[in-house]
């Protein structure tokens, strides 16, 4: 007997054209999310060799419009390049945003069927917080849920970020966050049909200082004494763990073994199709453009697939939500701030934990797949919407990879991208009801974690819509900024 | 100068020639199967045999995953296969190709319980990754900053022509060790040759860079003028160069159409295997079946011939018969590739299957556009399926949506007749 001959479309991820006929299927037909469902083109050859078959397929299978047949975006380096080659440039100079251009018309992709006339509940952004609220809010029933996403699910940065998941924060608020978080990405394949893959290899937190020593004490106190094991052990501790490591680069460790990594794209196909079957409407390639507000309270949203009359509108578009909060004439006190990461070739499993190293905002972990996925922080990243990828991360994360981790040099870089953390003045949330517009709720200001807060921040938001007592959602509401109570979280990684 | 260069593969001595690249001197010895797939395992060999795709990754030195088509063969160096922990040649993981016959949808296995799920995770995570940690500290040469008005990227019939009108402020690019791209593998016997690359670049007064691959396009945050930044690996040294002015030549790559067994050792691109002639010397045997569609099939079907191989079929995927009397054509789809090595391409001809033996398939589709270096900093492409491919958008001067981003050949969809005219063009828009 011949074995069922599979016909493979990217030979580098080994997807087949049976993978991509389910995609489709699963209304993950265009070319960015098919890229992401199936992992096409994420392989060493970066879809130069599948990419034309695979857009043929979407033309013919999924019978996409013309006009929304166009490569998926294509990131740097366009050939596997050493880490080392990289780190050996000199530094070179941040340079100031530029403002993205406006989008010109409908997204090619916009359905074309108009919205309902009316829904209870409208939330723009179908990022994880949005999604993860929607599917919550669906739970109690009765009420018309409708999620509006300007593009592909995960085209924000919930479909941007690293995959690092930790309870190890300085505010008891965010540890509970993140401990009910995690808890629960542990069983949610189970709750939503689709595997996370999350791997508690831990988080390892490097102190290169004695006041980073200092903070990293502090803050396994507070942790200790909300339930977390993070202990404080020495670098040679941390170098029995990750016997790479140049440990005479950090003083100190806060190492905590129950945090981890997960595959972010699925949370939001997961929580999306959950949506969809307790009956919440989810909408992709659609924008909304404006936001009504009469007598003090939210009446309906307008979008370019028409109007929506509604009672309650959540805000929950990440870096972007003080444009769209602008739209009903409210002004949020968040910036956008830009942060790349890079991934790098597939490598044999060698990396357990998650690394940081506090003082320089690094941080690294290896993926599910094998790879070095990381990212720095850059202080002199100016604020600003810009989602490109600057040859000055590469030098500075390579040079502190490298400096670390000194057999990493070799290793090839295959992928860079940018996402943008949604910063607020104190670096928690903006949660709650908006002074002077009943009806309109923030879900926003997570500073690039919001990710793996979003199960149990959407959790209590529905359950707080529904008429339950949360005080989260008077203590971040936006009105604290005025009013001069901030709520400082300290342990910002990037 | 040595006559033979020994290498070895894992631990076995390797003979090669020098001037082989790594996947030369395999194929040269008989040696198909360079790696094992990341996922099922299957055994892989090169298909384009130049640089584009990924099916070639070996060890090299305790180096993972380089391209063996693209390193050349040094004295004592030693080769090893990955992904086949219990040997590449019978690699006892290829289960996992024969246990999902239509494929592992790892989105949804073992979803039901947790325990299952945890069980998956433990041995998904151990056999994910392609190659080992490298075992050294890198040793590289220092990266440089430089400027650069015009940078043609690019040494191709349209990016020599390019350079040669743009003259002393271009520095040309090429990314292989000898400029001339395709006008080396006589695909065109009236086109640009050997001879036309000569005179061009002995009329080009600026500089010529081999061996220079450019790797990525940046906003410019060197600090020098520019309105780009242009990272180039020059071997492993690697350069940013704050330009003015590119043209984008990059050329196209070779694709595989999705059939059953277009993935096995033995299917190769045409375009691939006259490189590897060209270059090399070097033959996959001696009787090829040529699959693919229009021009593309004739003329690399011809050149193949010239270069000695042997036809025992050329099967157009279209129903179209392009007009060749001298070959042996046939209309029909390819349905499987079979054998590995493999050795019979199975095509449904009009009435009937067809299978053809074979020592090899070669694939000749048109080279997908190479716009990623440019559409990575905005240049607008677009999917057009006659040229299988996403070529970028030019105007009638080679300028793309990005005013100092412009293009030249293929890479635009003016490969062939219209590479030269192309790559004159836009330097004559660029130098204005």
């Amino acid at each position: 007997m011949i074995p069922m001959e599979k016909a493979i479309v990217c030979a580098c991820e080994d997807v087949t054209v049976h993978d991509v006929d389910e995609a489709i299927a699963r209304g993950l037909g265009d070319i960015e999310s098919l890229k992401r469902y199936t992992g096409l083109g994420t392989g060493p050859c970066q879809g130069k060799s599948c990419l034309a078959s695979a857009l043929r397929l979407c033309a013919e299978r999924a019978k996409a419009p013309r006009e929304s047949l166009v490569p998926f975006r294509s990131r740097p380096p366009q050939s596997p390049t050493a880490l080392a080659a990289y780190a050996s440039l000199p530094e070179l100079q941040p340079l100031p945003a530029v403002a993205p251009s406006a989008p010109r018309g409908p997204h090619p992709l916009m359905p074309r069927e108009r919205l309902p006339e009316r829904a209870d509940v409208v939330i723009l952004g179908g990022g994880i917080m949005g999604l993860a609220l929607a599917w919550n809010l669906a739970a109690q029933g009765s009420q018309k849920i409708l999620v509006l996403e300007r593009g592909y699910l995960c085209e924000g940065a919930s479909g941007r970020n690293g995959g690092g998941v930790r309870a190890q924060w300085g505010t008891p608020t965010l540890i509970e966050l993140a401990k009910e978080s995690i808890d629960f990405m542990g069983r949610f394949a189970q709750e939503l049909g689709i595997n996370v893959w999350l791997r508690k290899g831990g988080y390892l937190f490097l102190a290169e200082d004695e006041e980073t020593v200092r903070r990293i004490e502090e803050g396994a106190a507070v942790q200790k004494r909300h339930g977390l094991s993070t202990r404080i052990i020495s670098a040679e501790e941390a170098g029995e763990l990750v016997p790479e490591l140049d440990t005479r680069r950090f003083l100190a460790a806060a190492w905590h073994p129950e945090d981890g990594v997960v595959f972010p794209w699925p949370f939001l196909w997961g929580y999306a199709d959950g949506a969809r079957k307790r009956g919440a409407q989810i909408e992709t390639f659609t924008r909304a453009t404006g936001i009504e507000v009469e007598s003090g309270r939210v009446r309906a949203v307008q979008t370019d697939r028409g109007r929506v009359a509604c009672d309650r509108v959540v805000i929950a578009a990440g870096a972007w939500s003080p444009q769209v909060a602008r739209l009903a004439g409210v002004e949020l006190p968040n910036k956008p701030y830009r942060h790349e990461i890079v991934s790098s070739e597939p490598l044999k499993p060698f990396l357990g934990p998650l690394v940081s190293m506090l003082g320089s905002g690094l941080y690294f972990s290896q993926s599910m797949r094998g790879e070095i996925v990381g990212g720095m922080g850059d202080p002199k990243e100016p604020p600003g919407l810009n989602q490109t990828s600057s040859l000055r991360f590469l030098q500075r994360y390579s040079r502190a990879l490298t400096e670390l981790v000194p057999r990493t040099g070799n290793v090839k870089l295959l992928r860079q991208w940018a996402g943008c953390y949604d910063v607020t003045p104190d670096h928690s949330p903006v949660l709650g009801e908006t002074p002077g517009a009943a009806g309109l709720l923030q879900m926003s200001g997570f500073v690039g974690h919001g990710f793996m807060m979003a199960p149990a921040v959407g959790r209590r938001m529905a359950a707080w819509m529904g008429g339950a007592k949360d005080d989260i959602f008077e203590r971040f509401s936006v009105g604290r900024f005025a009013e001069g109570r901030l709520e400082q979280e300290t342990f910002i990684i990037g | 100068m040595a006559e033979s260069i020994s290498f070895s593969l894992d631990g076995d001595r390797v003979v090669g020639v020098p001037g082989d690249t790594i996947a030369a001197a395999l194929l040269r010895s008989g040696v198909t199967t360079f790696t094992r797939s990341i996922k099922y395992h299957r055994p892989r060999g090169p298909f384009c045999l130049s640089g584009s795709c990924g099916q070639c990754l070996l060890r090299v030195d305790g180096v993972p995953s380089l391209p063996a088509c693209r390193v050349r063969i040094e004295e004592g160096m030693a080769c090893e296969r990955q992904n086949g922990p219990l040997g590449v040649e019978a690699d006892l993981l290829r289960a996992t190709d024969f246990l999902f016959p239509t494929g592992l949808d790892h989105h949804h296995l073992l979803v039901q319980s947790r325990l299952l799920g945890r069980v998956a995770l433990e041995v998904a995570r151990r056999l994910a990754g392609l190659g080992e940690l490298p075992v050294h500290e890198a040793k590289v040469a220092k990266g440089e900053l430089r400027t650069a008005p015009l940078v043609v990227i690019g040494a191709g019939p349209a990016g020599l022509a390019a350079a040669r009108i743009a003259g002393a402020k271009a520095l040309l690019l090429e990314r292989d060790q000898r400029p001339g791209g395709a006008a080396l593998l006589g695909i065109d016997p009236a086109g640009p040759d050997a001879a036309w690359v000569a005179s061009a670049l002995h009329e080009f007064p600026g500089v010529l860079l081999t061996g220079a691959e450019a790797v990525g396009l940046y906003p410019n945050d060197s600090g020098l003028p520019g309105n780009g930044l242009l990272a180039v690996r020059l071997e492993d040294k690697l350069l940013a160069i704050a330009v003015e002015k590119v043209i984008v030549a990059t050329g196209g790559a070779p694709q595989p159409v999705p059939f059953p067994g277009v993935d096995r050792p033995g299917v190769h691109a045409a375009r691939g295997l006259l490189k590897l002639h060209a270059q090399c010397g070097v033959r996959v045997g001696a009787r090829l079946v040529v699959v693919g569609d229009g021009k593309e099939l004739v003329d690399c079907a011809r050149a193949l011939r010239r270069a000695g191989y042997e036809l025992a079929r050329v099967v157009s995927a279209t129903s179209e018969l392009p007009p060749a009397e001298d070959l042996p054509l046939v209309v029909g789809a390819p349905l499987r590739a079979l054998g590995d090595p493999v050795r019979a391409l199975e095509i449904a001809a009009k009435a009937s299957t067809e299978r053809i033996a074979c020592d090899a398939v070669a694939l000749a589709w048109s080279p997908a556009p190479l716009h990623e270096l440019a559409s990575s900093n905005g240049a607008a492409a677009a999917y057009l399926p006659e040229l299988n491919g996403s070529p970028l958008i030019v105007d009638a001067e080679g300028r793309t949506t990005v005013p100092w981003i412009f293009a030249a050949g293929r890479v635009c969809g003016l490969g062939g007749a219209g590479a030269v005219p192309s790559g004159e063009a836009a330097a004559a828009a660029a130098c204005k």
